[in-house]
């Protein structure tokens, strides 16, 4: 047993020596085991995972959720607008239809539910997959700075706080048009490459703090009993490092994840409100973009985006923090 | 003339506003609001060689106040030998008087050319190789001097030196005597030598043969007739610009000696211009401008949706804001159905052209295959046009308005904006050209531009074309379109009217001798030589006979080679504080007419 165990289990009431009763069996609950039912009883946590599950499934089905509505991607065009750009059906000059719910696009005539629902992909797409490199680029680099002493710990600090002193909108900006001229003339290449670019800049100033909190948990691990006992025994560091530290380590790095997909979700929609994000796909920023100037004569075109980002982001930051308050031993309820 | 120019987008939120429109007439802020694109709109062919000063100001203007101009765009230069965009050059008339000028004409609402510094539109040799025109009495600059015939001899000839001062209208290096041999005031001989493609005849210094002056007369020679100088000549190139004040050439912009009712008080380029009352300038002498307002403040590269919700709700100084940009389409419907008195309106001499590049795409069914597939009404209103407004179905190249237009369809049935994905794909495939690739630019940061070009490559699927769009950014779009070896076979962009007749069209972008150009001039790479013959022809005629010849080159050419897609006539649509009076639409420039402009009681 590893030594946060034995601290988890001396803080639950159940081993307090000789109060057991004989008829009650004791039983051992993994700390992940009590972390879990600590969440399940918390309602808010519960409401958020709801709420987070229902944009994943919208994420995930989301061309079967167009068919259900009946309504296609950036189909439309002019027939769908009057003479002044705005659309001949739905709000915001005509009442609600089903045939639009979330009303059709001023100058494009394009479907605003699919675009919707196609820009919940994009964002939990972009989120996700960010969150697993940066938090895998922050775990393993955390370890090894925190186990090695000497010279791979200082260059490995210096590269953090390196990475942590640039700025990120900069980058940003400087290789958005990088890409486009690179992959000016194969519009497949070019979203693709848009999607790979975002996301590595995205994880590349994602890691850092990840990357430091586990090297400071790895310092005061490394030196307890069950390391060194570890090392006498002749175990490997690989071993060492994965199945004996970090283990102990799941807990910041499950409130990294929790906390660092929500970011991610406003990083990417505020890239492309600045208009160096993705171009060849739906998302939620770009809809807001173009939505902003048009918030005086139609609302809902800004409002359902916004609606969007609020929600999920709100949802995720809720239930980051119950796991956290869940994995921490030293909350109690 | 250009299309308005903008500095690099400083922020993604300038990058929001629409691509630059030059734009037309019509349209009063007054009573008579159009509603309407007016079919037959004017471009400033009407003359009058007897106008006299001083302009009327109109019984309702409030002296003094400041009117505050906002753009999204920002003027390159200033200098007046450098202006050629349509912004530039309305601004500079408030500032440099010309030889001679447009005023708007409230009885046909268009534009006429009238004389500005010269006592009439110039008087022409029997050969038709010399003009002179005659500088009026009582002229001064804003310190008091008085102007000179030398001095706007000494502005003609610094107009040569487009290695000092690049980007001016050149029509002087085609049509004056020694054009191609004369190299400006600046150059030494040394300097000489070092230029491009030097020949030992060139020379350069104030001995230049083509201009003379005798007291109050300027004489041009010429090398060969150009029928339409007298409106060249309302272009700022022919201000007057003294010699001894003009001694570090490339910085005169940061202050040009005024002549006009207005001076430079304070510039700082791509951001603000503040202009305040010249003293010195007598309006008898002016039959154009008026001098109401007590300062004039132009902000540059401002937020367009922002300041066109500040003037729509029209409060405080937003009252007498003025904005020269198209008003985008959200506003528009609300300016148009709320607040019509503050909306200009009208046509302008500008046509948006696809080019098409003939040395790649030569099967002339092809090409006329784009014209079917070119899906203009998505296209246009997914770039936020407003049609019949800011976009007009466009048939002939030449706009209307233009002398001597000849109205004609090409391909047959097609009037500007039908898309028959049938006839072009039947098109394609007689030519066995089913699945050609068509190669035309975007601008990613520019949401309009990508949605422009989402409906593009439907519309083109849709034909049977194979669209290949090649992305670019506002920064690299200009560079992009005019690089020879751009791996484009489409380039889209437009030409507007230097003056209304096809003089200033066709020898300016489809000239054979301009293929291959740096900057790409013709961006076609339109090079036949029956076609060049016949411009040399029309070049040599009387004026009476060019301006229709043009019209009747337009349609041959047209039909004959299909050098271009008609992608619509521009047209404009600006917005205004309620208490601005006399903004109506400078017809050969889709401007505010600012000289007439004034702060209503």
């Amino acid at each position: 047993m590893t030594v946060s165990d034995a601290m988890l289990e001396a803080s639950t009431p159940d081993l307090t020596p000789g109060g057991a009763e004989p008829d009650k069996e004791i039983a051992g609950r993994s700390p992940m085991r009590i972390a879990f039912d600590r969440l399940k009883s918390d309602k808010i946590a519960i409401a958020c995972t709801v709420i987070v599950l229902v944009f994943v499934v919208i994420a995930i089905f989301a061309p079967l959720l167009c068919d259900l509505f009946g309504v296609k991607l950036r189909d439309g065009g002019s027939k769908n607008l009057d003479q002044f750009n705005y659309p001949v059906i739905g709000p915001p000059d005509h009442p609600f239809t089903w045939k639009a719910p979330l009303g059709i696009q001023p100058n494009t005539g394009y479907d605003l539910l699919a675009e919707w629902l196609y820009g919940a992909r994009t964002s939990l797409e972009v989120a996700s997959i960010t969150t697993v490199v940066a938090t895998v680029l922050g775990v393993t680099i955390g370890l090894l700075a925190g186990f090695s002493r000497g010279w791979l710990d200082r260059v490995i600090t210096f590269i953090t706080d390196f990475f942590l002193s640039l700025p990120f909108i900069m980058v940003a900006l400087a290789v958005s048009p990088m890409i486009v001229q690179r992959y000016a003339q194969n519009q497949t290449k070019l979203d693709r490459a848009q999607f790979i670019s975002l996301i590595l800049i995205l994880s590349c100033f994602g890691w850092m703090t990840l990357a430091r909190l586990i090297r400071g948990e790895v310092i005061s691990l490394r030196e307890r009993e069950f390391i060194q006992a570890a090392r006498v025994i002749g175990a490997p560091t690989r071993r060492i490092l994965f199945k004996e530290l970090l283990p102990n380590l799941v807990a910041p790095i499950v409130v990294a994840v929790s906390l660092g997909l929500p970011a991610y979700i406003t990083a990417e929609a505020g890239l492309a409100y600045l208009g160096i994000g993705l171009t060849g796909r739906p998302s939620w920023g770009q809809t807001i973009n173009k939505a902003v100037d048009w918030f005086n004569s139609y609302p809902l075109y800004l409002y359902a985006p916004v609606v969007g980002i609020l929600l999920l982001v709100v949802a995720l930051n809720l239930l980051g923090d119950a796991i956290r308050d869940a994995v921490d031993p030293k909350t109690r309820r | 003339m250009r299309l308005k120019k903008t500095v690099v987008a400083a922020s993604a939120v300038a990058a929001l506003a629409l691509v630059a429109a030059c734009g037309g007439g019509g349209g009063g802020s007054a009573g008579n609001t159009q509603q309407s694109y007016k079919g037959g709109g004017g471009a400033g062919a009407g003359k009058n060689a007897t106008a006299q000063g001083p302009a009327a100001v109109p019984s309702d203007a409030a002296s003094g106040g400041t009117m505050d101009v906002v753009t999204w765009a920002a003027p390159g230069t200033l200098d007046p030998t450098r202006t050629y965009y349509t912004d530039s050059g309305e601004i500079m008339n408030l500032v440099t008087r010309a030889l001679t000028q447009y005023v708007y004409d409230p009885k046909s609402d268009d534009m006429v050319l009238e004389p500005d510094m010269a006592t009439d539109l110039g008087q022409v040799s029997k050969d038709g190789l010399t003009w002179t025109f005659t500088l009026k009495d009582g002229l001064k600059y804003e310190d008091g001097s008085p102007v000179k015939a030398e001095d706007v001899a000494y502005a003609i000839k610094r107009s040569f030196a487009i290695d000092t001062l690049p980007d001016g209208p050149t029509y002087q290096l085609t049509f004056f005597k020694d054009g191609d041999l004369y190299k400006g005031p600046f150059a030494s001989a040394a300097q000489l030598k070092k230029m491009k493609g030097y020949k030992s005849d060139w020379y350069s210094g104030d001995d230049y043969k083509g201009v003379e002056t005798d007291g109050n007369k300027i004489t041009i020679h010429l090398a060969k007739p150009f029928p339409d100088l007298d409106y060249y000549a309302s272009f700022p190139v022919f201000t007057a610009i003294p010699q001894s004040k003009d001694t570090d050439p490339t910085s005169y912009e940061q202050h040009p000696l005024a002549t006009g009712p207005y001076k430079f008080a304070d510039y700082k380029p791509g951001a603000e211009l503040k202009l305040v009352k010249n003293d010195q300038w007598d309006p008898n002498t002016d039959p154009g401008r008026i001098q109401s307002v007590d300062g004039w403040d132009f902000k540059f590269s401002q937020n367009q949706a922002k300041d066109e919700n500040a003037i729509l709700g029209d409060k405080g100084n937003a009252q007498t804001t003025v904005s020269y940009d198209n008003a985008l389409a959200q506003n528009y419907k609300r300016a148009s159905t709320q607040a019509p008195d503050q909306l200009t309106q009208g046509t302008s001499p500008c046509t948006y052209f696809w080019y098409i590049d003939m040395k790649k795409i030569t099967d002339k069914r092809v090409r006329e295959a784009l014209s079917w597939a070119y899906p203009y009404q998505d296209a246009w209103k997914a770039s936020g046009y407003i049609i019949g407004v800011t976009r007009q179905p466009g048939t002939s190249l030449l706009p209307p308005g233009t002398a001597g237009r000849v109205e004609y369809q090409y391909p047959e049935g097609q009037d500007g904006q039908t898309t028959d994905p049938a006839k072009s794909k039947a098109l394609l495939k007689e030519a066995g050209a089913l699945g050609f690739k068509i190669k035309f630019s975007y601008k990613t940061d520019v949401p309009e531009s990508v949605s422009g070009k989402d409906a593009i490559v439907k519309g083109l699927k849709a034909g049977g074309f194979d669209p290949q769009p090649v992305a670019s950014t506002s920064a690299k779009e200009r560079e992009l379109q005019s690089d020879n070896n751009a791996p484009l076979n489409i380039r889209s962009s437009g030409w507007c009217s230097d003056w209304p007749t096809g003089g200033s069209w066709f020898p300016a972008i489809f000239d054979g001798a301009l293929v291959g150009q740096a900057g790409m001039p013709n961006k076609s790479n339109f090079k036949e030589a029956d076609a060049d013959k016949k411009q040399s022809e029309i070049l040599h005629m009387t004026p009476d006979k060019s301006a229709a010849a043009w019209g009747e080159f337009d349609k041959w050419m047209q039909t004959t080679y299909m050098p271009v897609v008609n992608v619509g006539y521009a047209g404009v649509a600006m917005l205004h504080g309620s208490k601005v009076g006399g903004m109506y639409n400078d017809s050969t420039k889709g401007m505010p007419t600012f000289s007439t402009m004034y702060i209503k009681k």
